[in-house]
């Protein structure tokens, strides 16, 4: 029983040994030719520093800072017979006592307004749950804007996100930042960008066949601090009316993401600095502003379970949302 | 305030977003189904999420946190407090989950508190942790005394600690245990204090010289100050009082010897042969002398040789007296143990234990004034068997000659108390004084006859006495062998014992069988202080000052002193003041003063100067 299967470590073996092949490319990039290369055709690296104590109280004055995070449980087992619980919560430095939150739910077998996928369409079911999460974070940052009028709202996520998954709502949120000069930023834990990656591969003269993510070839390149600033024509968000940049806001060496408005362009760097500055140093490179706000959204599936078993009838639960998997107890 | 987790009968815990809990702080639940439960907190914790105990790097740093701090948002007010609390009685069933906990009122917590009314028990200390509960308590129980906080004297603010002295006919004997610099001794003092205020007879074995009350803290506030000058005596053994030697019986005066160095069982014997009732110091003396001179002398024919050669009749006479006795005791008294009985009595007698008698002592007692009897350990160990002996019987003659409808002379009941009791009834091996103090530990409930026993190891007490301690209050313990012993004998927690070595001087658990649990308190602040708080530091400090000062005095009208100049002036000096230096002490001095700063020194190719400044 606790011996592992020889072929299971044999896979792994192989695993890794075509994960070093593929990736000896990278690891063996200069470290300083890269560097160039991203300042001759990324943007500029620059280093920033903490946002002072004056700029601070600014800040509070001006409204403090907006953090927006959502979560979402599922119970059930596979599709339709599921029930998907989300929850949003916008929540103010200044205004402790006053968290904002939103919830809907989504399930197969509750259909709101016709738009039930035509067929069990894998996809089109996951874009509506995309939504429904997207559209609640939008929803709480709104009323947290309209209600707590912030200095600044800080997104969990890539504001494209919003662009894609909830249009309408977006562009709303989008206007009424831009119209009350409220700025709108978006914090990215985990690039999955491939910008520079793609710009290497286009230049012939390197020879690089392969599509390397940002994540990958930004990983302990840069100095606690550091930021690139991309420029908008190497980003596709560009588009869609954004800007971006990277930087590593803690020692750990990975490097995260963030967003702003177009029109709110000339904050980015200082937005890069207030993250910085509520990032702990040794941390995960998070915004422990991020971090609190998303503990706060977050709800157990303990807790989901519990309130579904109190308010949803005892056969409906049974027939619909226990799955065979639930009841596994070995 | 709300329980939260899961609870059981004994215990909960509870939580709380404001308010932090004390430890030994009472609370009151409110099960909705059982009504009120009364608990102590026992445990108490406090957590943020958000500032988790992390090793592994992820600690919001400071710099963090005050930025946020700058943003308004304050991570700290995201903290909560979590106390456990063991219920006094248990419950029926586990205590609901949820239900709101809340501070008791006085009159809630009065029976558990307070079992006296203030002015018949010894006002001891206050009840740590009780402030809240104090606020509507009856001003019998307001202002009674004064506490020392981080040396600065407070107000009372908690409930006060009464201890009730008539509980003790039901459950007899105190122990106070506590490491050295615990406040041991203090408790001990302001545990005297009261039993003067009561007027309770008291006799104190004081092997430090250290209870005299007469000292009156400067500290206390004037109108607050107790004068207790004639509410005790000092007496010192061998100075003050003694054995009066015709009051001896043989027991007496073998348990007396046997404290001075153990008797073998052939002096023992001695003893039962030649001690006859009213025998005076000098009439035994002489017989055990003479005794011996016989049995030095080796035989009959020797002794009748030196009668025949006496030069006096007086002589004569006494070498046949010496005749008499040796015919007499030779065959049952040992030359060996003659001699031994003969060295411990001299002993004892140059201590001047049989120059007085114990009057004063009876005396004091019928007048129910604290008796302090002072000396070093080992004649104290000596004196008191004696002393104990002699007072516990007469008490208890006087108890069963009521009982038996006889008549015998009054005796009040009193109370025994020593520090470093361990030295007076010492496990392990047997002292005279352990016997007389286990028979009262055992019986003396009966007569009125009650122990108060401080030391500091408890595990060197005897074991039969330290089970009789019905009331023990336990200070800082740090050995290991201690806690276990104190741990044994009393109803302590393992909780507590855990606290033991870490408690302030002058906190104490105070584990009472009449209240059924452990009470954390602190001893009130004492109304007279010891003769010997004075820092031994400090006394080098003002000695050698006050020496400099004196010298500085002599010579101020002589300075400027010339360095070649050191005879005439020591001469000078010798006839104004009769005190005589030679040269090299006398430059020393100077030179010490020149370095405290008090001279200067001047130096010339010849010699130094000395001057004023």
């Amino acid at each position: 029983m606790y011996t592992i299967a020889n072929e299971l470590k044999d896979k792994i073996v192989y695993l890794n040994k075509v994960l070093s092949e593929k990736y000896s490319q990278v690891l063996s990039l200069d470290e300083m030719f890269l560097r160039e290369f991203i300042e001759e055709n990324v943007g500029p690296i620059r280093k920033v520093n903490k946002l002072t104590e004056e700029e601070l109280a600014y800040y509070y004055q001006k409204g403090g800072i907006l953090g927006v995070d959502g979560s979402r449980n599922r119970v059930g087992g596979a599709y339709p017979h599921f029930v998907e619980i989300y929850q949003g919560l916008a929540k103010s430095t200044i205004y402790k006592d006053k968290p904002i939150y939103k919830a809907d739910f989504y399930s197969p077998l509750y259909d709101e307004k016709g738009e039930f996928p035509i067929e069990d369409s894998i996809e089109e079911e996951e874009s509506i749950r995309n939504r429904k999460l997207s559209t609640i974070e939008i929803e709480a940052a709104l009323e947290g804007i309209r209600q707590l009028k912030p200095y600044a709202v800080i997104m969990d996520g890539s504001l494209i996100r919003y662009d894609i998954e909830s249009f309408t709502r977006w562009m709303e949120l989008r206007r009424e930042c831009e119209e009350k000069d409220i700025i709108l930023v978006g914090v990215i834990k985990d690039i999955k960008t491939s910008i520079i990656g793609e710009l290497l591969k286009e230049d012939k003269e390197l020879n690089i066949e392969e599509c390397f993510h940002d994540r990958e070839l930004l990983y302990g390149m840069l100095e606690y601090g550091e930021m690139i600033s991309i420029h908008g024509e190497v980003t596709k968000k560009a588009k869609e009316g954004f800007s971006s940049l990277f930087m590593r806001s803690s020692k750990a060496p990975t490097v995260i993401g963030m967003d702003i408005l177009d029109s709110q362009k000339k904050y980015l760097e200082e937005m890069a600095r207030l993250v910085l500055t509520l990032t702990p140093e040794d941390g995960r490179g998070v915004p422990l502003w991020i971090d609190i706000v998303d503990s706060e959204v977050k709800i157990s599936d303990k807790m989901i379970r519990g309130l579904l078993e109190s308010y949803l009838d005892r056969q409906i639960l049974e027939m619909l949302f226990i799955s065979e998997r639930d009841k596994r107890t070995l | 305030m709300k329980v939260v987790g899961i609870t059981t009968q004994q215990e909960v815990y509870v939580g709380s977003k404001d308010r932090n809990f004390r430890i030994n702080e009472f609370l009151i639940i409110s099960d909705p189904y059982q009504g009120d439960l009364m608990g102590e907190i026992v445990e108490a914790k406090t957590y943020n999420k958000y500032i988790p105990l992390s090793i592994h790097g992820e600690l919001a740093d400071s710099s963090v946190i005050e930025s946020l701090k700058a943003l308004g948002y304050n991570i700290e007010e995201d903290t909560i407090y979590i106390g456990k609390i063991r219920l006094l009685n248990e419950a029926l069933y586990p205590v609901e989950t949820g239900c709101d906990v809340r501070i008791p009122t006085f009159d809630e917590v009065k029976d558990i508190m307070i079992n006296s009314p203030a002015d018949e028990g010894l006002i001891l200390g206050v009840i740590k942790n009780t402030d809240q509960m104090a606020k509507d308590m009856d001003e019998e129980y307001k202002n009674l005394l004064y506490t020392f906080e981080e040396g600065e004297l407070k107000k009372q603010r908690d409930i006060p600690y009464i201890f009730n002295i008539r509980s003790m006919h039901q459950y007899p004997h105190i122990g106070v245990f506590g490491g050295s610099g615990s406040g041991k001794s203090f408790g001990l003092r302001v545990v005297l204090e009261e039993l003067m205020k009561l007027n309770i007879p008291t006799i104190v074995l004081d092997p430090h010289f250290e209870m005299d009350f007469s000292q009156r803290g400067d500290y206390m506030p004037k109108e607050e100050e107790i004068d207790y000058r004639d509410k005790f005596k000092c007496l010192q053994v061998g100075f003050h009082v003694g054995v009066r030697f015709e009051d001896l019986s043989p027991q007496d005066l073998k348990n007396l010897l046997d404290a001075s160095s153990p008797l073998t069982d052939a002096m023992n014997n001695v003893v039962d042969i030649l001690f006859k009732r009213n025998d005076s110091y000098n009439s035994f003396y002489n017989r055990l002398k003479m005794l011996a001179e016989a049995q030095e002398e080796g035989s009959l024919d020797r002794i009748q040789l030196r009668i025949d050669s006496a030069d006096s009749n007086l002589e004569r006479e006494g070498w046949l007296k010496r005749k008499e006795l040796f015919l007499t005791y030779d065959k049952t008294c040992p030359y060996n143990s003659v001699r031994g009985i003969i060295w411990r009595l001299n002993r004892l007698y140059n201590e001047g234990i049989f120059s007085k008698d114990i009057r004063e002592i009876e005396d004091g007692l019928n007048m129910g004034k604290l008796i302090v009897i002072q000396g070093n350990t080992r004649i104290l160990q000596v004196f008191s068997t004696y002393l104990l002996n002699n007072l516990y019987h007469r008490r208890r003659d006087y108890k069963d000659a009521l009982y038996k409808k006889t008549t015998a002379e009054y005796f009040p009941p009193f109370i025994v108390v020593t520090d470093e009791a361990h030295n007076f009834a010492p496990k392990g091996y047997d002292s005279p004084s352990k016997s007389i103090l286990k028979e009262i530990s055992q019986e003396g409930r009966k007569y009125g006859t009650f122990l108060i026993l401080a030391t500091q190891r408890p595990t060197l007490l005897d074991e039969t006495i330290t089970a009789q301690l019905n009331t023990k209050f336990i200070f800082r313990t740090v050995r290991a062998s201690d806690i276990q012993t104190i741990q044994e004998e009393t109803d302590i927690t393992v909780e507590e014992a855990r606290r033991l070595p870490y408690l302030r001087t002058g906190d104490v658990f105070i584990s009472e069988a009449l209240m059924g649990r452990t009470i954390f308190a602190r001893i009130r602040a004492a109304h007279t202080t010891s003769p010997h708080t004075e820092n031994p530091f400090d006394e080098l400090k003002n000695i050698s000052k006050a020496e400099d000062e004196k010298f500085m005095q002599i010579i101020k009208n002589k300075l400027p002193i010339n360095g070649d100049d050191f005879i005439n002036v020591i001469k000078e000096i010798e006839r104004d003041t009769g005190i005589t230096y030679t040269v090299n002490i006398f430059e020393e001095k100077l030179e010490d003063l020149v370095t405290k700063g008090l001279i200067k020194k001047e130096k010339t190719p010849f010699f130094n100067i000395y001057k004023e400044i």
